[in-house]
């Protein structure tokens, strides 16, 4: 049976991308969401990670960044904690998308994206610690299709 | 990722196959730019196998499709799964790359 729930600690280096990804791949699959669904959960976690191990820490310290996922009432539900620098994403500044190529800036296209990818983006500051929490509406999930009798 | 390098009629393809994220956007960007060093002016990157992309590999295609038009030559990206397509309309990338549909297209267009 499909776990409701699922809670892992990554370390703060780029390697655990992969990691992040079994553990994406592993829930989603057990729930029957769709490629496309894992797929943009991946983007968004993988996105707000990156942005934390890059700019949230200035020691030189390994740090941990816990990721919990969850799934109720066809939403999924995802929080990151990390003990790094306070940064609320959801008031970052939006990049420019009207921008030529020319103008086309990097900065900022990744948090873009995450929030574009999930329903709801919600921090908190809490005892030192950043915690995101994000939701994302699925819908219901599809039953292993029966096989064809006769 | 594996990356599979093929030059037809001039032009150099780049076949992608896997994750093209945080991780693996350097050596993309290495194989990239040793082309353009070479002379290479006409580009296609091939996103047929292409699973997953991150913000981190738009940063490699911008990159590199301004240093093509630099040299007055262009990129033609193709064969994206819908939900990698996806990506590039979120950021606006759509607005200024050129995307296709198959590598025929993306040929037929130089």
């Amino acid at each position: 049976m499909a776990k409701n729930k699922v809670s892992f600690k990554l370390k703060s280096k780029l390697s655990e991308l992969d990691t992040l990804c079994e553990y994406l791949e592993r829930f989603g699959q057990s729930l029957g969401l769709s490629k496309k669904c894992i797929f943009e959960a991946n983007l968004a976690l993988d996105e707000l990670f990156t942005n934390i191990i890059s700019y949230g820490f200035k020691d030189n310290k390994e740090h941990t960044i816990e990721i919990t996922i969850s799934h109720k009432n066809n939403k999924l539900i995802f929080s990151i904690e990390d003990d790094g620098l306070p940064f609320n994403p959801t008031k970052a500044e939006a990049p420019d998308l009207e921008c030529t190529i020319e103008e086309c800036k990097i900065g900022g296209l990744g948090i873009h994206l995450a929030k574009n990818l999930m329903d709801e983006v919600c921090y908190q500051r809490c005892k030192e610690k950043n915690i995101l929490t994000l939701k994302k509406n699925i819908k219901e999930a599809e039953p292993a299709k029966k096989r064809a009798k006769g | 990722m594996e990356i599979i390098e093929e030059n037809q009629s001039g032009i150099n393809i780049f076949k992608l196959n896997g994750r093209l994220d945080s991780n693996t956007s350097q050596g993309f960007e290495k194989k990239i730019f040793q082309a353009i060093d070479d002379g290479s002016k006409n580009m296609i990157i091939d996103f047929k196998d292409l699973e997953y992309i991150s913000s981190a590999g738009l940063r490699v295609i911008l990159k590199a499709t301004k240093a093509l038009k630099r040299e007055e030559g262009k990129m033609m990206l193709c064969d994206m799964q819908d939900y990698v397509k996806e990506v590039f309309e979120i950021a606006g990338f759509d607005s200024f790359l050129p995307i296709v549909g198959s590598m025929d297209d993306a040929l037929q267009s130089f």
